[in-house]
């Protein structure tokens, strides 16, 4: 595979990546994939990427003040556990379910987001004790609307565990998670879109550096692979947090809703159809 | 842009230090993230110079983290560089970054906040990531 088609395709990883908060994997491996490569190792290379995905458009959000570190440094704890069990299965699983996986993922972020869709953020009314002790609440402004929001998390005895599957998922394939993260932070800690996508890009970050450490350590990263990959999502991603930042909330989930549909479905045909693994 | 939206939390006063929490993590993870990006230009560049192409092959085979930064950090002594270096050098960058953001919310959750609740918490995270680099 070439260097300018690798940087090409990453390029783009990195602006839908960015621009969703589910980090460059989701794209990068259908179309690593697509163009020959074998899925663990663009699962592998996949997953440092998304190191430098994240930290990128992280490193914005956090000094903008959207992302809440308290409620993204709590989640840590279980998706880091999580990411290190999903690398460790991906090593012994065959490639067909890996691919069969990766849509099923894709169209049940799909589907929850899209039953979610026409309804807009509304701050939660009760926060619960425990989620009260782990200051889960905060502030920031929002200037699409030009006010600051204010938000309370709720449900953090929820989102802990969920969010050790997501970490999971993370660390089986490649791909950060961020679609499932959002949707914990959305659905059920009650957190502002914006809020949601910037903590689950700060997640990511430590999430992927545990699955790369299982990589790192079966012999599956090649740094010469891996380089125009990073190169890439870095600019890619560069460009959409400048673009993140000046958008509404729906548009941010219209952009996020139709990248999962596509690849979702291209990923499941391709692990039904796919012979043997 | 800083001054228009802040994180605060009830009972405390909103923070404009310009070295508070958000500073220091959005700092690191800056500086790490450029520092990789320009090694793994430079290694990509030179090599693209020296051989007239870009393809890479090298797996880094049978080590865990740390002995492939020790690995590198030797080659970087005994003035050993070569692209392959650069590239090495800027994927243990890249890798390292998200340690030391726990690494610093650790010393400033513990030292600046007195924060003990979230100083467990990250120190946790930190060694289970520590554990992890040392897998082979």
């Amino acid at each position: 595979m070439s260097f300018h088609v690798l940087f090409l395709v990453s390029i783009v990883a990195g602006f839908v990546g960015a621009m969703s908060g589910m980090g460059g994997g989701v794209v990068l491996i259908p179309v690593l994939t697509f163009l020959g490569m074998d899925i663990k190792h663009a699962i592998a290379v996949s997953i440092v990427s998304v190191i430098a995905t994240s930290s990128g458009s992280a490193s914005a959000y956090v000094r903008d003040r959207i992302t809440n570190l308290k409620v993204g440094m709590f989640l840590e704890m279980f998706t880091i556990v999580g990411a290190l069990a999903g690398a460790a299965i991906t090593l012994i699983s065959g490639r067909r379910i890996l691919f069969i996986l990766f849509g099923i993922v894709l169209l049940s972020s799909w589907m929850a987001l899209f039953q979610q869709r026409s309804e807009g953020w509304r701050p939660a009314g009760h926060q619960d004790a425990f989620s009260r002790w782990l200051e889960l609440q905060g502030s920031y402004y929002d200037r699409s609307v030009q006010q600051t929001i204010t938000y309370r998390g709720v449900r953090a005895y929820l989102g802990g565990p969920f969010m050790f599957g997501a970490g999971l998922i993370a660390g089986l394939l490649g791909i950060g998670a961020g679609a499932l993260k959002v949707l914990i932070h959305d659905l059920v800690m009650g957190l502002p879109p914006k809020v949601s996508t910037t903590t689950s890009n700060l997640i990511i970050g430590v999430t992927a550096l545990a699955g790369t450490s299982v990589y790192l350590a079966a012999g599956m990263i090649d740094p010469g692979l891996a380089a125009p990959i990073i190169l890439g999502v870095v600019f890619g991603a560069f460009m959409g947090t400048r673009l993140l930042v000046r958008l509404t909330n729906q548009a941010v989930r219209h952009i996020f809703l139709g990248v999962l549909l596509v690849l979702g479905f291209e990923m499941l045909i391709r692990g039904i159809w796919r012979a043997g693994g | 842009m800083r001054e228009q939206g802040s994180t605060h939390y009830p009972g405390k006063e909103k923070r404009d230090d310009p070295f508070d929490m958000e500073s220091l993590v959005g700092y690191i993870l800056l500086t790490g993230v450029l520092l990789s990006v320009v090694l793994l230009s430079v290694g990509l560049v030179w090599r693209w110079a020296r051989v007239g192409s870009l393809r890479f092959e090298h797996s880094i085979v049978g080590m865990n983290f740390f002995e492939f930064i020790s690995s590198t950090l030797q080659k970087i002594a005994s003035r050993a560089f070569r692209p392959r270096l650069f590239l090495n050098m800027g994927i243990g960058v890249l890798m390292l970054t998200p340690f030391v953001r726990v690494l610093a919310s650790v010393f400033y959750f513990a030292f600046v906040e007195h924060n003990w609740k979230y100083t467990l918490f990250t120190a946790f995270v930190l060694t289970v990531l520590t554990y992890s680099l040392f897998l082979r």
